[in-house]
This record gives structure tokens, C-alpha cells and sequence, in this order.
């Protein structure tokens, strides 16, 4: 097992090879300077002499074969070096505002993970009830109206109108209302019906007929057998999106003024902050594997039968 | 079998919940905060604003992220820019100018104590000239960086400064918000370098930062040790609100007293709550031009015959009004008469199509049988126009002037491109049609009339091929650097004149300063320097 988890870790490394090669590669193909960028944003006019100097402070001046090799070596040490604009680590910045994002992103999962198993599960159970079609509805809903549009709309209604939740802002629980639904009901749309299908397969799998004939109640069957086996599919989705939801709650937090780190990511795109783009990059490339890891240990752990059969292949 | 899926559920499940709770850790304390910061606009004598990006550090040596609003609350000049841009004693009580134009002897105020309780003097003075001056590359686009010879104290409370040669402009660099602005003795690191940082904000200004959090608001409480008359408010909070709709939202619930700033609400946005009987709305004087540039150097538009044509070739009136729902007034003059030397009397190219027709006609300009752009020798009448793809006024603008255009026989190409790429293009002087902004107080008019004599800022670029070039660079040159005040005027009133004349800057509409405010604020005055904070004149309703 842990020599499975190492040789997995260890593909982080040449996946993070390939995505800075090819974010150093975007950044120097754009039209755009860094130095140029950076002179913009802080209404200083760009006249030659300072952007020469400016490429000279970040490095810009050198061959691109040893810009990209230095970049390397510092990732290697986990050093994402400075922001170009506010000239602070680059990691003590992403660190500050880390936790907002991870906060929203797993409040954001829990919540739709509490309303999608037992609504997907019942739809399932009551095929075409009012149950079904509400479930329907809301997945109708959630995977069509864009997010900033139904942050704006939750805004509208439950801060300005009811003037029952704050409009924006990081404090206490209130605030992760409006901000956790707005996330979330994208999410409740896909899990409810991936739960739902998958429900309604198990259900006609002959061990459910077995269980009846047996006379085991309903319920147990449900809770104990077919959704066992059903929630994987939503497992998978959950670990993939897990990873989603900590790099691209941008547009949420941009609505929401939540001081995070996707807004910081934007900002730092059209600013052409070079150190701070390639940490995201870095960052974003792990915690996908990283959770792409943590699901097939789940996956595995809930079905053996998955490492067996990696195990013979080998 | 079935305890290892109990285990896997609770593994999820408490990798969730342990997520969630690092999330959470380090919120409680925040909660507090932002209480107190949500409550500040139930007090009378606090007001609550919003701002789109965070405040930044608080240096005032340096740039972005630094926020030039946040700057001027804590850190103040020497002479400050007043209505109309008359320059007004700050920290310096009076000034006096050599013969020469190039020797400046600063007065300083007396009894001036640092938020620390320090003392301001003309040793603190020098220390912050020489912070500034150990980075002069990065300064230089202020005129006067590149002028300064020598910076001495005279005595405790007198300041001089010497320039390699006369600068009349001296003052009005001086008056802006970065980056000659002072800092306190504790505020520098050990090395004296403050391009690298600074440990504390101490500045002599009305206002102390008493409370910050990156990205989510800043709290700035009264100065007790300051000079000048206190503020009527005690307290500003700051709420960083990235998003305009927000913003409104925000503001429509009675979270924030005031919305400033430019183009930080949206147009209809602004219509809405200036309509709204609940808030009031205000507008300030012209805080700078949008111009339409008309690039000379391209052959076509050489010939000023052209450049008037399609001058005269729109409704600017109509446009203007449409399209900024009266926020933006609409421009006869490159400058509005609010800055210094600019109150001249030029005439307005008024709108007349047919005019336009037989202009292009007489300048070889026509329209052959059948087609609908003007040609001449072969060649089309046709141009590009860039803008700003993210700013929807100037989307629209350049829409209705291509359709304007286009009835006259002329064809224009839309091309839209992010900020950084049309100044980019600008620069390298590859542009036909391109909209440009002037700097806005308290940087013009020198600063304009510096750009239309050097090249590489496009305006030179632009201004190539009218006939009185060279004799627009020297009445440029000269002005700058005479000393005589009648004979600046004289100067600027020809060089404006000149420019009116030869339509390569086509002036299109003002701009101007928003403000909606909730009706506890009871006086609002725009600050006449652009960059400067709205809190000096700002009154509320006694509790």
C-alpha cells in the first residue's frame, strides 16, 4: 500500500515538469511584458529606460533556456520567489490566503454532499414522486444558471430584500452562507443525478432481489448494500471536484468578496505576475493528484477487489 | 467487509470535516473584527466606503499595490493642490523661488508632529528626498526627478532644492500623491531604503491606519497629533468589494455610506441610485479628457483636411450623451479650463456632416459610382480603431463613431485588445485610431504638453506630421522651463491653440468622479487632486 502511494506521489513530478513547461511557455508566447504589466497597473508610464530596468529586476533580460532553468531549481526547493507586484514571497502570500478558499471549498462539498445523497437516493426510491421531479428541477436549474449570475440573484433576494444575510465579506458563519450554496448547487445538480442512476442500476442487480427474498427491510438494503456500491461514481466526482473547488472558486469569490486565493490568481494573470502564476500552477498540479490519490484509496478501500487486480497486472 | 466501507465512509468523512475546521481555524477571531467594521456605519461619525482592490502597504515611496487614496490619508506634501489648481501651503508654509527658476527654499510649517509624536523638519525632509532620489529610475516619469542637482537643510525648519535647470512645474510634481510625500523617522528600515519596505506608517496626515486585513477591509482612525483642522468624521472603514454589483448591493442594504471613484459603478448602476430618492449622487468637475487620436503619421490622415472632416464627422454630443448616460460631459477642448494656464478661449469644431463631405471631397477624398468608401489614387479611405476590449464605453464609442464614419465614406476596423497591448502599440507608434486619456490634475497641463514634444508616449507620434511641429516642440521646451508667468500663459494658450486647430487629437467627452452617498453624509467635496482622498470635506450628521 504505501509503495502504491509513493509511486503515485512520484508522478507529480514530471506532471508539474510538463505544466511549467508549458505555462512558461504561454507566458512568453503572450503579446504581453511582465515589466510592461507591471509599469500598467501602477499608472507609471513605461518609458524605455524603466522598462529595461524593471526586466533587468525580474530577471526578463536573461536567455530563456536559464529563466526557465532557475525557475526549476527554486521549485525545487519550494522557493516560489517574489511577486513581482507587491514584492512580498510569493508563498506567504498564497499561505494568507489559503484558508478562505479551502474553508469555502469544503464547506461548499459537505453541503452538497448533504443534500445530494438523501435526494438522490429518494428520487431513485421514488421514481416520478413529486421527489423525482424536484430533484430534476433543481438539477435542471444548477447546471444551467451561470454562478455569478445566481450569487447575484441570492444577493438580491436574501441580503438587499430580507436583509437576512450579509452581501459580502469573510466573518462568521453567515457570510459562508450565500457563498456555499452559490458553489454547491452546480455540484448538487451533477452528484443528484449521478446517485440517482446509479441507485436505480444497483436496483437491478440480482443481489437486491436476493436481500428481498430474504426478507431483509428495505431500508437495511438501501443503506447497507446498493448504496455502498452506488456512491462510488459520486466519490470519484467529489475527489475530482474537490481539487476544482480549491483552485476555481474565482468567479465566487470575485462576487462575494471573498478574500481568497482565486481572486488573487486573476489579478495576478492580468498583472503577468510570473513568480505567482507558477506557484499556482505548481500547487493547482498537486493537489490534483492529490486527490485523485485520496479517491482511489477510497475507491479501494471500499472495493478490494480494485488493488487485487492492479496486483496481478503487475 | 463491511467495516472496512465504515472506515472509508468515515475517512471521507472526516477529511471533509477536518478541511472544513482548518478552513474555519483563525476565523474567530476575525469575526470580531469584521463586526466591528460592518457596525461602523451605524455610528454617526464613522463613515464606511468601498474600494476595489486592497489598500496595499503603506509606503509612500513606492507604487502599486500601494492605493493612492489610502497614501494621501496618512502621508502629506509640501504644497498641496487646490480648486482650480491653485497650489496651496501644506507642510511647507511658504516657498521661495531664485531668480533663476532653479533654486527652491521651503518654509516649513512649525510645530508639525509625526501620528508618533515626532517632530516634522527639514532633517525628515531630507531623509525622505533621499529615499526617493536613490531610486530616480523609478521616479522619472515625474518631470522634476531627473532635475534635481542637490537637496540641503538650512536650518531646522528650511528645506532647499537645487535643479541643473529652471522647471517651472517644480510645485505641481511636488503636490502629487507618490512619491514626495514624508514618512516618519520610524517608519524607515535600518538601511534607509524604503523601495524595500517600511516598519511602521507614521505620516503627518489627518488619518492612521488602525486596523487592517489584507483583502477584506482597513480601518482609519483620526490623527490626534495632527496640525490642520480635524476632519468632521473620527473614523473610515474600508471595505475591499472587488465586484461592482456588490458594490451597489452593498451599498443599497446600508452596509457602505459611499461609493467613490471612477467607473467603480456601472453605468446603469449609477443611473439607478442616482434616480433613487433615498441617496444622493454627485458628479465632479472634469478630472480628465477622452481624446480620440488621429494618427498624422499615417499618409491618409496627414493632411489636416481629413483630421477636421472626421472631427466634424460625428454627432459627439449625441454620443456622449448615449453612451455615458450624461456621467461624461461632452469635450470641445483637448483640457478643461479647471487646470492651471488652460482657461483659454479656443473654437469649438462643431458637428456638421456635410462639411465633412465636401472636406473630403476637396482633399481628393471620393466616392466613386456605386461603392461606399471614399478613395483616392487606388487607396481606400479605411482605419483601424483599437480600445480597450474590457471598457464598455469604449466599445460603444467606437461603434457609433464606425457607423458615423461610414456614412461619410470612410471605413473603420474595430480591433479591441487588452490594456497592456494597445499601450504597447501605442508606444511603437502602430495605431491609426486609438483613445487616449490625458493625466488629469495635478499632472496637467505639463505633462501633456511634455508628451506632445517626446516622443515615444504616441502623442509626438501623432502630432508628426502637422506642418508647425518643431515649433510646437519649442514652445514646449520653453514653457517648462520659463519663469515668467505671463509668458507661460502666452505659451500655453498657442500651444492649445495650435493643437485645436490641427484635429490629430480629437477631444471627445470628460470624465468625471462619481459619488452616491447615503443622506447621514451631509457634504461631499471632490478633491481637486485627482489621486488625493474625498474625507477632508466630508460631514455627517451630528447623533
Amino acid at each position: 500500500m504505501i509503495r502504491y502511494i509513493g509511486k503515485r506521489m512520484m508522478a507529480i513530478i514530471p506532471i508539474v515538469f510538463i505544466a511549467t513547461l508549458v505555462t512558461f511557455a504561454l507566458i512568453h508566447i503572450s503579446p504581453v511584458d511582465p515589466a510592461e504589466a507591471y509599469l500598467t497597473a501602477a499608472h507609471i508610464y513605461p518609458t524605455p529606460e524603466l522598462l529595461e530596468q524593471k526586466r533587468h529586476e525580474f530577471g526578463l533580460d536573461r536567455p530563456l533556456f536559464e529563466q526557465y532553468l532557475n525557475t526549476l531549481q527554486r521549485m525545487a526547493r519550494f522557493d516560489f520567489g517574489t511577486s513581482y507586484l507587491t514584492n512580498q514571497p510569493v508563498w506567504n502570500e498564497v499561505k494568507a490566503r489559503l484558508p478562505a478558499t479551502v474553508e469555502l471549498a469544503a464547506w461548499s462539498m459537505l453541503f452538497s454532499a448533504l443534500v445530494s445523497i438523501p435526494l438522490g437516493v429518494l428520487a431513485a426510491v421514488y421514481r416520478n414522486s413529486w421527489i423525482d421531479l424536484l430533484s430534476r428541477a433543481i438539477s435542471y436549474f444548477g447546471a444551467s444558471i451561470p454562478q455569478f449570475w445566481l450569487g447575484y440573484l441570492l444577493i438580491f433576494f436574501f441580503s438587499v430584500r430580507l436583509d437576512l444575510l450579509p452581501v459580502e465579506g469573510r466573518g462568521d458563519w453567515q457570510n459562508l452562507i450565500l457563498p456555499t450554496v452559490t458553489l454547491s448547487l452546480v455540484l448538487i445538480a451533477v452528484y443528484t443525478r449521478m446517485l440517482r442512476t446509479s441507485v436505480l442500476e444497483q436496483l437491478q442487480e440480482s443481489y437486491v432481489q436476493y436481500a428481498r427474498t430474504r426478507g431483509i427491510r428495505e431500508r437495511s438494503i438501501m443503506l447497507k448494500h446498493v448504496l455502498k456500491i452506488a456512491i462510488a461514481p459520486l466519490i470519484t466526482g467529489m475527489g475530482m471536484n474537490m481539487g476544482k473547488l480549491l483552485t476555481g472558486t474565482i468567479i465566487v469569490e470575485q462576487v462575494f468578496s471573498w478574500p481568497g486565493f482565486g481572486r488573487y490568481f486573476v489579478e495576478a494573470i492580468f498583472n503577468r505576475d510570473i513568480p505567482v502564476i507558477q506557484c499556482y500552477i505548481f500547487f493547482a498540479a498537486c493537489l490534483f493528484i492529490v486527490c485523485n490519490l485520496i479517491v482511489d484509496l477510497i475507491q479501494t478501500a471500499m472495493d478490494p477487489r480494485i488493488l487485487a487486480k492492479g496486483r496481478a497486472e503487475h | 467487509m463491511f467495516n472496512i466501507h465504515r472506515k472509508a465512509a468515515a475517512l471521507l468523512g472526516g477529511l471533509l470535516l477536518s478541511i472544513a475546521l482548518v478552513g474555519c481555524s483563525g476565523s474567530g477571531d476575525q469575526s470580531a473584527d469584521a463586526g466591528s467594521a460592518s457596525n461602523a456605519s451605524t455610528s454617526a461619525k464613522s463613515i464606511t466606503m468601498s474600494w476595489p482592490r486592497d489598500i496595499g502597504t503603506m509606503n509612500p515611496h513606492t507604487y502599486n499595490p500601494s492605493q493612492l487614496f489610502a497614501q494621501s490619508m496618512l502621508y502629506e506634501p509640501l504644497v498641496s493642490y487646490g480648486k482650480d489648481g491653485k497650489l496651496e501651503p501644506a507642510l511647507a508654509e511658504s516657498w521661495d523661488i531664485s531668480e533663476d527658476g532653479k533654486t527652491y527654499t521651503f518654509k516649513l510649517r512649525q510645530n508639525v508632529k509625526f501620528s508618533d509624536g515626532t517632530d516634522f523638519n527639514a532633517v525628515i525632509v531630507k531623509k525622505n528626498f533621499d529615499a526617493v532620489l536613490k531610486h530616480r529610475d523609478t521616479h522619472s516619469w515625474l518631470g522634476m526627478v531627473g532635475l534635481i542637482d542637490q537637496t540641503e537643510v538650512v536650518d531646522d525648519m528650511t528645506f532647499r532644492m537645487t535643479l541643473t535647470e529652471p522647471y517651472y512645474p517644480v510645485l505641481q510634481d511636488l503636490s502629487v500623491v507618490r512619491p514626495f510625500r514624508f514618512l516618519g523617522e520610524a517608519g524607515f528600515p535600518d538601511n534607509g531604503d524604503t523601495s524595500e519596505g517600511v516598519k511602521e506608517a507614521v505620516g503627518t496626515g489627518p488619518w492612521t491606519l488602525a486596523e487592517y486585513k489584507q483583502d477584506e477591509y482597513a480601518v482609519f482612525k483620526r490623527n490626534p497629533n495632527y496640525w490642520g483642522t480635524a476632519p468632521a468624521i473620527d473614523e473610515v472603514t474600508v471595505k475591499i468589494i472587488p465586484d461592482a454589483e456588490t458594490r451597489v448591493a452593498a451599498f443599497e442594504k446600508g452596509d457602505l455610506d459611499l461609493i467613490y471613484g471612477e467607473g467603480v459603478i456601472s453605468l446603469d448602476a449609477f443611473k439607478q441610485l442616482q434616480e433613487n430618492e433615498k441617496y444622493v449622487s454627485k458628479l465632479s468637475d472634469p478630472v480628465g479628457t477622452r481624446n480620440l487620436l488621429l494618427n498624422s503619421s499615417n499618409p491618409k490622415l496627414a493632411d489636416v483636411r481629413v483630421r477636421t472632416a472626421l472631427h466634424q464627422g460625428f454627432n459627439k454630443k449625441a454620443m456622449v450623451e448615449g453612451v455615458t448616460l450624461g456621467l461624461e460631459e461632452p469635450a470641445d477642448t483637448i483640457l478643461s479650463k479647471n487646470y492651471p494656464y488652460t482657461n483659454v478661449d479656443l473654437k469649438a469644431v462643431e458637428y456638421d456632416a456635410a462639411r465633412s463631405q465636401a472636406l473630403l471631397d476637396e482633399a481628393g477624398w471620393v466616392l466613386p459610382a456605386g461603392a461606399a468608401v471614399r478613395e483616392k489614387d487606388g487607396q481606400k479611405l479605411e482605419f483601424e480603431l483599437i480600445f480597450d476590449k474590457t471598457d464598455p464605453i469604449q466599445k460603444a464609442m467606437a461603434e457609433t463613431i464606425q457607423a458615423e464614419w461610414s456614412g461619410l465614406g470612410v471605413k473603420v476596423n474595430l480591433t479591441g485588445l487588452e490594456l497592456t497591448v494597445q499601450i504597447k502599440r501605442l508606444k511603437a507608434n502602430d495605431f491609426d485610431l486609438y483613445f487616449w486619456y490625458n493625466y488629469g490634475a495635478p499632472y496637467d497641463p505639463h505633462s501633456f504638453v511634455n508628451v506632445v514634444a517626446s516622443p515615444g508616449f504616441g502623442i509626438s507620434e501623432t502630432l508628426s506630421a502637422i506642418p508647425m511641429k518643431s515649433e510646437l516642440d519649442d514652445m514646449v521646451h520653453e514653457v517648462l522651463s520659463s519663469t515668467d508667468e505671463a509668458k507661460r500663459q502666452e505659451l500655453y494658450g498657442s500651444i492649445l491653440e495650435i493643437l485645436q486647430e490641427q484635429s490629430a487629437i480629437v477631444p471627445i467627452s470628460y470624465i468625471k468622479k462619481t459619488a452616491v452617498y447615503q443622506p447621514k453624509i451631509t457634504d461631499f467635496v471632490f478633491p481637486a487632486n485627482r489621486d488625493e482622498n474625498p474625507f477632508t470635506g466630508l460631514t455627517t450628521e451630528t447623533p
